[in-house]
Parts: C-alpha cells; structure tokens; sequence
C-alpha cells in the first residue's frame, strides 16, 4: 500500500517521526535481516518489527564495511591514494577511482590527453554493465529464480575477464590513476569486448523472457516500493530509483564529465517506478551502455594516455576545495575533496548513492511490505552498503 | 547564481570563499544564519538537492567547517555553504526537516566529529561504530596509527634497515663515527648552537 | 498477466542443449593475463636496494633486509625488500617506481602454505618458482612515476665563453632547483659514495623545503668548501645516483651550488665565526692552505683550539685556487670560503715556507699538534730531450700562473701532452689566452681519457682539437718556434691500471711545430719536505700514515691530503682534512 497517500506535500518531514511500537502487547515481532544475509545486498541489517508477516517498521543499521577510508586518506600521500578508494565501493570500482582522481586533476590543475579520457570512459561504461547485470540477477535471485542470478553472474565474470586483462586485476583495477590511465589497452580488446557484449545481450533477450515475463516475478513486484516522482528531491533519490520514478536526471546528461557530451547522450526514463519499472529500466541501460561501448570503440582517438606528474614521495598538491560527480550504476556519486597545500589530501569525502536510498529511502518504503519482498524491494534499490560507511 | 549570492550576502551575512567553476560555488554563512540560509536556499534559490552535509577539521584554527551541499536539478549548478562552528563546542542547529537525508548525514557527523544537531531524529544513535570509547575518530587530533598501535598487535618479525645508515655502519663504521661527532661539533657552534659551544 | 507469462520462464530451458557456462575444472591453473599484479619478482643482481619501493608502500608491507652474500658496493646498499603480503594491496605502486625496472609482478597468483610465515618474502631471493617469469606486470613506457630527465645548467656558448675567463656555467634559478630537487628519492646511496659523507638528502631536502640557511648549515657540517665542490667536485654522488641507472642522475652539484649562490651574504650570519667557542688553550700548526688543510683548521678551530695556517704561495687556496682556472672556479668563491674559515682561533700566514723558512720540528715543539697537508703542487715532466728548452711548460706551473693573473702569449698554436682534466684545464686555458689552434696530444684513444666527460666535450665545443694514439718523444727549438717529435702508438696489453698500455709503433715518428709546447702528465708530491720533516713516505713519495687516524710514525704529526694518497680531487682532501680534525683533537684531550 503506497504511503504517498499518507500526505499530499512531499517535502513535509514526515521523516522526522518514528511510530513507536509496543512490543509487549504481543502484537510485533522484532526479526533481524542480515548483516548476514542472502537477502542482503552487502553487509547490512534491517531490524525490522513485523505485525505477522507485514513490517511495520524498519532500522537499517550499517556499519558493518566501515574501513575508515576517508581518515586513512588523511595520512597518505595523494598517489598513495588510489589504491584505496577502488575499495569503496565493491562492485563499481572504477567511478571512485575516476573521481578521486579527477578531483586530484581539478585541484592541481592538470589536463588529462584525450585518449586517456575516452578509455576513462570506456571504463566506466564497462563498469556499469557489470554492476548492473549484477544487479540484476541478485533481482532474481531475491524472488528465488537463481537460474537468473547464475547466468547475470557468469556474465559479470565475463566483463571481469575483460578487466583483468586490461587493467591487471579483477575486482579492484587500480587502473585510473591521477594523470590518466596506468597503461593502454591491449591489443585485440577491442574484439574480445565486443564478443562479450554480444552475450550480454543475447542475455538481454533471455532475462527478458525468463525474469520479465515471468507471472510470478510480475505479480510479486508489481507495485513493490513504488517511489513517487515527487520524492526525489526530498529523499535525495537519484539514479534508476530516480528515473525509474519519471525524473530525467542523470549526472551523464545534467553535467557532462569525461567524453559524455560527444557522445550525445540522451538518459532513458522509465514508465513504472515499482520494482518491475526498476529492474526494467536496468535492463534497458545496459543495452544503452552497450551501444556506448562500441560508440567508444570506434572512435577513442590516438595519443599518450597519460601525463607525466612530478615526483610521488613530494607531489604537493595546491590548496582549494572541489566537488566532483558520476553517474555511477546507483546513481550520482560524488567526491569533496578538499587540499591545504600539502603532500596530503586534507579531507575526502564520499558521497554514495546509497547513502539516502539505503537509510532513509528505504525505511520509509518497506512499511507495509511483507517480509518475502523485503529483499525483493532492497535488491530493486540497489543498495550498495559499502560506499555508506566507507 | 549571482543574484544568489547576493541574496546570500544581504540576507544572510554570506561572503564567497571560492569560486572552483560556473557552476560551483563555495560560500561561508554565520553559524546563527545557516540554517535558514539553507532553508532559505532550498525553497526560493531552486537548490531543492541536498548532495552532502560534510565537514572539514581545522584544528589550527579552532573550527570545524561543516559543508552543506546543495544542488539545483533546473539550473544544473552547486553551491556549498560553509559554517564555521567552534571545536570546543561544537553544535549545529539541525535541518532534519529539510530533507530526509539530512538526519543520516548528521547523524554521521555527531559519531564522526562529536557534532551535536539538537533534536535530529536518532542523531546519537550509533551508526557506523560499535562500541567506540574513544574520542569521534575523524577529528584531526585522533592518531590512527597510535590507536592501531595501542588495540592490535604487530606481525612478529618484521624490520626494516635505512639503506644510508645500514651502509654506513657495514662499510665505514668508524668514519661515520667522526661524521657525526664533527657535524655535532658544527651545529653546536653555529649562531643560536649551546651557550659556549662545548663538546 | 496472461498465459504467455505462465509459460515464458521455461524458455530457460534450452540451456539444456547448449554448452554450459562453466569450464571444468582445468588440470592446469587458469593462467593469469599478461599484465595481471600478482606475485612479485625481482631481479636481485638488478636491485640497488634505494628503498624507494619501501617509501612507496601505501600500506607498509615492504621492509628492507639485509641478504647473505650480497654486500653494499658504491651505488648498491646490498639491501633487498622483502613484502609481507598480509598487508600488500598488489597495486604495483612498487613496481611503477623502481629506479632499476628491477621489481617486477609475475601473472602467479596461486599460493598455497601451511606456514604463515612464508608470506612474508623477498622476492628473488625466496623463490616460489615465478622470479623467472616472463609474464605479469611491468609498469609501460612512460608509466615511471619518476623522472629522467635533469634540469640542465645554463651555459654560455663556446663562442663566447672562449673569449673569457669569466665563469660560464650561470648557476640553477628556483624554479629549477625547486623541480630538480623534487626528483630526489632520499634513497642515501649518494652519501657512501661521498668521501666526506655529507649528507646529500638533508641539503635537497631543505631546497625543497625552501630553507636554504639549513641546507647551509647541512652543508658547513661535513664540507666548507662548499661553494667550490659546487662548482668543480667530480661528484661521485651522481655516479651513485639510484637515478643514474635509468635516467639522468640527480644535479647534486648544482643543487649544492644553488644553496651557496643563493645564501651568499647570510652565510656569515648562518655559519658565524665560531666566535663563541670557548677555546682549550691547544694550539695546531697546519702547513699548505689548500682545501685540506684549511678544512682541518675550521673544524679544529671549532673544537676550540688556535690553528696557524702556514703557506707558502702568496694566497691561500691551495690547487682550488693554482690549479683550477678562473672559468670554472672563480676566485671570488675561494675568498669567500676562505674568509668562512677564518675566524678568532684561525691565523692565515701567507708566504711562509715551511721547511725553508721554519722547519717542520721546530713547528712540532712550538705547537702541541701538527697536520701536514702541502698536496701534490710538483708538475711531472717528460723524460725526453729537449724539456728545457724555453716554450716548453708545465701544466701545473703554468695554471699557477693564470692563477696569479698572469696573461703569458703561448702564441698561434699550442702543443697540450696529457689526457687528464689539468690537461683539459690548460688547453682551454690557452683557448682563452688567444691561441688560434689548441691541439691535446694524449697516448691513448679518448675511451681511455681520465678527464670528466664534460670537459673534453666542452674543449671540443671550444675548437680544441684532439690527437690519439700519440706521444712526444723529444722537443726541440727551431727558428723561434718548437718542434715536437712524436711517435704513434697502439694498444697493447693491460697495465697495472686496468686501462691498455700504449705500445710505440716503430718507424712512425712525426713532427708537430708549435709555439708553446704543455706537459700536462701529472703530478707528484715534492721531494725531499718528508725527509726534512722527519715522516716516512712511500715509494710514491706520498706520506705514510695510518689509514683510519692519517697519523704518521711521529709522534703529533698528522698528514692528509694529496701528499698523502696521491694527486686527487678536492673532495677527499676535505674528508681528510675532517678526519684529520677528529683525530688530532682526540690526541689533544678533546673528547673524554
């Protein structure tokens, strides 16, 4: 049942309040999802308070990934960084390291060459189908249909085998560096990203008839976490949830980075914000990020990929402050950064889409959810806890 | 986002601190003003998008400088607002009610910082620590390394040679002897060395 | 909803009939790609062991270890990194620095052990059985976080720098000390190889950090000569560079000079004068103001003992100032260091012989320790007729000479024997004194040169010509002009140098005709001052001494110097006269 009816002025702090519960009446039940849990998307908790089999309300607790990142970054010096922030966010490793060091490049005042900015590209696209086919087949596997999830993460390993031929390793490439790229692609990746392209969207077509016109998977996401379009600005919803929803924003569009305006993009915005309009909308723009792939492909220009910087162990970087976003998988990503001069990053803080998707968004979403979907329903936000806590 | 911050330095006290492009802006509004600034920004300046609410340690300076991000989804622009609160006193009056993530980010900020936001919604729940004792990690004053050093114990059997030192004492032991007393000897002598410059 | 939607998901399966998606297990590891970061290699006999991996290390897990039965050598600390791979984070940062292309990655990432401790390695040395691998990561041309490239020194052009003798090196900027000093990686190896062991990283540490009256005081702990050794030291620390071995070695030298250029009119103020130096009532006589000597004198005056310095030349300097022409060492830096030294417990006494006018024993009663550092200053000669015949020079006397002032006409063309950096000096020398054709005869091919790289090339630029393979064999007068006998030569065997000795070729005899004829074949220390000063010489006829303490067999006589290892750079005469310093204050009581 839609909460939306509970108030007709979106921005009015229904947030503020929490429903209290009495748990010695009886009525509820206090169950604990996760932080373990194959339900889960990551290490997160979900303490919910169920009345029979509907969850009245939620806590989301994370925590559980907190590595201390940002302060870590504080003690390094900036090349030292790098190898750090691919970890923030597990399964979309590349946007950190591709913000990180764009926001280095803006405070320092360096160019990157143009092949190095379309590989950057190239990357990043990659990047996304490969969190995104993931996405969706942990869609699937929420509801049980683990033939799907297979196949999505065969698929995945696919685009890792592509990784780990171009960049040196498979989850955290540590191949977008300050100044450009480490080194360039290798020959015959081209054909070898293509062939791979093409089973995904030959996937493409079976997830269609196997996950999409499933009735079951229809009936049970039917309607599951509808977002209205007015909450994402309230919610600070972004990415497919916000699209999924109506909204057209999308950082690829709104604040072209990278090689994105000469690549005309145009965001696709879906028709039903449930998790069937979610999940869809997935599938679509990983076809999307195909057909930019081989875009990319045909046009990455010759050149160096990378610029020489001065000496590592005494690079100082000039005092300012920067803000620096992507449109990751989950949506708008973002770096603050902020330099005093020295060889160290003074502070860098990361803002992940999941920050508000996975606290507030969805404690507000799951009430009156029943338990079966509540994963159903955390998968369809594609939740991501590691980039929350860092 | 000229007339913006305009409006911000008549209304609210604001002063630019940094223009990074078009379409960033950092400005500093006084603590007693910046939440209505904010406010203020959300609902007449079409910044309806808060990105981050984040915070910077200046330890030399006494402050920590919170840093509340806004975006506009019309005008496609970014302005960060900057509030300078004391370090010894450190509170903030909350937005809560301004978006629904803004209770997360504060609450963040309180076990983070030790930033109070009085009356936000489970602002001293702990969120990303369990059982923490001491002081909120991400002030400057924390040492990681002395705290790693303090709770966790060292891999045995690690150590690691200095390549000048290690060659000085395999190759010219007593050579290095004499240079360090004669450099010793220099420093103590120079203007501003000890009184009489006695070995 | 509809019947469609009950059936569609048993399209899944056709699977049945297709090709699974996963492999069997392979009987052979699944091979890592070619640039895959796996397990490290390094090629030990490769490695230097600068560290720079170690500084790198975003995580710590590299440690540097001594390895039996690889010792440190000029260059080399004989250390090798071991990594703990409990910490490693295999970024390849390690690999992306490596001054040597040394440390590599192999593709191997299977490493199966039920010793923990096996994971914390040094790789080459302990050998999993990947050190040999061809595959894995190597960092990509243009990937090294290093640079190496130099920022070169501003020179004049040959045209006008042959006219002068002004000085034609113009000395680095701040923006090129500034990013010359940023290539530093204070690995250190530059230290061992300095015979003064000054403390290289220290000094381009404080140019880095714009502190340049500490870089000062870094340099006055180990070497007042400073200002000179910027300018014309052989630089051995550069040889030693861990950058030298891929690249252009670090510009210590002009780092050096900039910090000197750059303090001149502080350095008074920075270093002082030693003045508040309480003095020991000890008293050392130091004979020959050369660079030896008078570094003794400044460390032995701050130890607080009175030092009277006993020359025989009319100005102090020694061979900086009577062997080193003006263009390359101006005299202005000589007074200025000169003028450092000098200090309340420091006498210069100009003009006085020792040996002659007062004799070593009576300086031994008169002061409590005496240190004897009158250099190599003898030029050799030919032994070939015709030595004495008038246009017939030699090398050393002659630079003494321009040292002076002097100006001598050498006439239209000049005849320079030698291959050394005197000889250099000298036919540059006579370059600038208007000589319209220089010519450097030397025995030997160019391969075989003692004289700085540099130098030879500059005295091409310059328009000296150069004959191999040739030496004179007798030197005569001819209507007012010399003629010059020479005789070819080849290359025979080895000598006790290592470099091949050159073999006359009979029959081959030629004459050169020239106006001034240079000997410029070396130097010796002068004959009979050890015998009148009571100390043993070699059979070189340098002054034997003990090799850690240069005393010699008298008591309270100390020497170093070139009269004690022979004709050598300035540098090491600094660090004996540092050493001497040490030792003779420790005879008079000085350290309890």
């Amino acid at each position: 049942m839609s909460t939306a009816a509970r108030q007709t002025d979106p921005w009015y702090p229904v947030w503020a309040e929490r429903p209290s519960f009495d748990l010695a009446s009886g009525k509820y039940l206090k169950i604990w999802q996760g932080p373990q849990h194959p339900g889960v998307s990551g290490n997160m908790a979900l303490e919910l308070t169920v009345e029979g089999d509907i969850v009245r309300d939620c806590r989301a607790h994370v925590g559980y990934l907190h590595r201390g990142f940002e302060k870590l970054m504080e003690r390094r010096k900036y090349m030292n960084c790098f190898p750090i922030v691919c970890r923030i966010c597990v399964p979309e490793p590349d946007f950190n390291e591709h913000l990180f060091a764009s926001a280095v490049e803006e405070l320092a005042g360096i160019e990157i060459p143009e092949r190095a900015k379309w590989i950057r590209t190239l990357t990043l696209e990659l990047a996304r189908i490969a969190f995104l086919t993931m996405g969706l087949g942990g869609q699937a596997g929420s509801f049980g249909l683990g033939t799907v999830g297979q196949w999505c993460i065969v698929h995945r390993d696919y685009v890792l085998d592509l990784f780990e031929e171009l960049t040196g390793h498979r989850i955290y490439h540590m191949y977008i560096i300050p100044g450009g790229l480490r080194h360039d692609l290798t020959p015959g990746f081209a054909e070898r990203t293509e062939a791979v392209l093409r089973k995904i969207e030959k996937l493409m077509d079976e997830v269609q008839k196997v996950l999409f016109d499933n009735a079951v998977i229809m009936s049970r996401t039917d309607g599951l976490g509808v977002i209205p379009r007015p909450w994402v600005d309230p919610y600070g919803i972004a990415g497919t949830n916000a699209r999924a929803a109506g909204s057209s924003r999308d950082v690829r569009s709104d604040s072209p980075y990278l090689v994105y305006d000469d690549l005309d993009f145009a965001p696709i915005v879906g028709e039903r914000s449930d998790a069937y309009g979610r999940s869809l909308l997935r599938k679509r723009e990983i076809l999307m990020s195909a057909g930019l792939i081989r875009r990319i492909l045909s046009r990455i220009p010759d050149g160096p990929v990378r610029v020489k910087l001065p000496n590592p162990l005494h690079w100082k970087v000039p005092a300012g402050e920067t803000f620096v976003r992507a449109e990751s998988g989950r949506g708008e990503m973002g770096y603050f950064m902020v330099s005093d001069g020295t060889g160290f990053p003074r502070r860098v803080h990361v803002r992940g889409p999941s920050y508000t998707h996975a606290m507030a968004l969805f404690e507000e979403l799951v009430r009156g959810v029943s338990i079966a979907d509540v994963a159903g329903l955390m998968a369809s936000l594609q939740i991501c806890p590691p980039e929350i806590e860092r | 986002m000229n007339e913006t911050i305009l409006t911000l330095e008549q209304r609210f006290g604001a002063r630019l601190e940094a223009h990074r492009r078009d379409s960033l802006v950092f400005v500093s509004v006084p603590a007693d003003r910046a939440a209505q600034a904010v406010a203020w920004l959300r609902d007449r300046g079409g910044f309806t998008h808060l990105v981050m609410i984040s915070c910077v340690d200046w330890i030399e300076r006494g402050t920590f400088r919170l840093l509340y991000l806004l975006s506009s989804p019309q005008e496609r622009r970014d302005i960060g607002v900057y509030v300078d609160i004391p370090r010894d006193a450190p509170s903030m009056e909350s937005i809560h009610h301004l978006w629904a993530g803004a209770k997360v980010y504060q609450r963040e900020l309180r076990e983070m910082f030790g930033i109070d936001f009085p009356g936000s919604p489970g602002v001293n729940d702990p969120m990303i620590l369990e059982g923490w004792h001491d002081i909120p990690p991400m002030r400057r004053d924390f040492d990681t390394l002395a705290y790693a050093e303090r709770t966790y114990y060292p891999r045995e059997g690690r150590s690691t040679r200095d390549p000048a030192a290690d060659t000085a004492e395999r190759v010219y032991p007593t050579d290095e002897e004499l240079r360090r007393g004669i450099a010793d000897l220099a420093r103590r002598t120079y203007p501003g060395g000890s009184k009489d410059g006695e070995s | 909803m509809n019947l469609r939607n009950l059936i569609s998901p048993f399209y899944a399966w056709k699977r049945a009939l297709e090709k699974p998606f996963t492999i069997r297990k392979p009987l052979v590891e699944r091979e890592g790609p070619p640039l895959y970061r796996g397990f490290h290699t390094n090629d030990i006999e490769l490695c230097i062991g600068c560290g720079s991996c170690e500084e790198i290390c975003q995580n710590a897990a590299i440690d540097l270890r001594r390895v039996d039965g690889i010792e440190p050598k000029q260059g080399d600390s004989g250390l090798r990194p071991s990594i703990d791979y409990g910490r490693c984070c295999w970024c390849a940062l390690c690999v992306d620095i490596c001054p040597t292309a040394s440390l590599g990655m192999s593709n191997r990432y299977n490493w199966i052990s039920d010793d923990g401790e096996d994971w914390v390695f040094t790789p080459g040395v302990d050998d999993g059985g990947w050190n040999g691998d061809e595959l894995g990561y190597r960092r990509a041309e243009g990937s090294w976080l290093l640079d190496p490239e130099a920022r070169e020194m501003p020179v004049t052009g040959p045209d006008e720098r042959r006219r002068t003798f002004d000085e034609y090196a113009g000395g680095y900027g701040p923006a090129d000390a500034a990013a010359e000093a940023t290539r530093c990686l204070e690995c250190g190896l530059c230290v061992e190889a300095c015979p003064t062991h000054m403390d290289v990283p220290g000094y381009i540490g404080a140019i880095r950090e714009g502190d340049l009256d500490e870089g000062l005081r870094i340099l006055y702990e180990t070497n007042p000569f400073s200002e000179s050794c910027g300018r014309v030291c052989t630089a051995r620390c550069q040889d030693a560079c861990a950058l030298s071995q891929l690249g252009r070695p670090i510009m210590i030298r002009w780092l050096k000079r900039y910090i000197t250029d750059s303090t001149l009119e502080r350095r008074a103020a920075v270093i002082g004068d030693g003045s508040a130096v309480r003095p020991t009532g000890r008293s050392v006589a130091v004979v020959g103001a050369g660079p030896s000597g008078l570094t003794a004198a400044f460390y032995l005056s701050r130890f607080g003992h009175r030092v009277t310095v006993f020359e025989r030349a009319e100005k102090a300097g020694g061979m900086l100032r009577a062997g080193i022409p003006d263009y390359r060492l101006p005299a202005g830096v000589l007074e200025r260091e000169i003028a450092a030294i000098a200090g309340p417990l420091v006498e210069l006494r100009c003009g006085v012989d020792v040996g002659r006018d007062v004799t070593v024993k009576a300086l031994r009663e008169e002061y409590d320790a005496v240190y004897l550092s009158v250099g190599a200053q003898e030029g050799s000669s030919m032994p070939i007729p015709g030595m004495d015949t008038p246009g017939v020079h030699i090398g050393v006397d002659l630079l003494a000479r321009l040292a002076l002032g002097e100006r001598p006409d050498l006439g239209g063309e000049v005849a320079v024997i030698g291959g050394g950096n005197t000889a250099m000096d000298v036919c540059r020398s006579a370059v600038r004194l208007g000589s319209k054709r220089v010519r450097v005869l030397y025995r030997r091919t160019e391969a075989e040169m003692p004289a700085a790289v540099e130098e030879i090339e500059e005295a091409r630029e310059e328009g000296v010509e150069f004959e191999f393979l040739t030496s004179p064999v007798g030197i005569a007068a001819s209507r007012g002009r010399l003629v010059v006998t020479c005789q070819r030569m080849e290359l025979g065997e080895p000598d006790a140098s290592g470099r091949r000795r050159p073999v006359p070729v009979e029959g081959s005899e030629y004459d050169v005709s020239v106006d001034s004829c240079v000997m410029a074949v070396g130097q010796q220390v002068e004959g009979g001052f050890a015998t009148a000063a009571g100390v043993k010489v070699t059979r070189w006829n340098t002054f034997e001494v003990d090799g850690d303490t240069l005393a010699t067999d008298e008591r309270g006589i100390w020497a170093g110097g070139d009269c004690q290892t022979g004709p050598d750079d300035a540098i090491k005469a600094v660090a004996a006269g540092k050493k001497a310093a040490w030792y003779i204050n420790d005879y008079l009581g000085g350290r309890s």
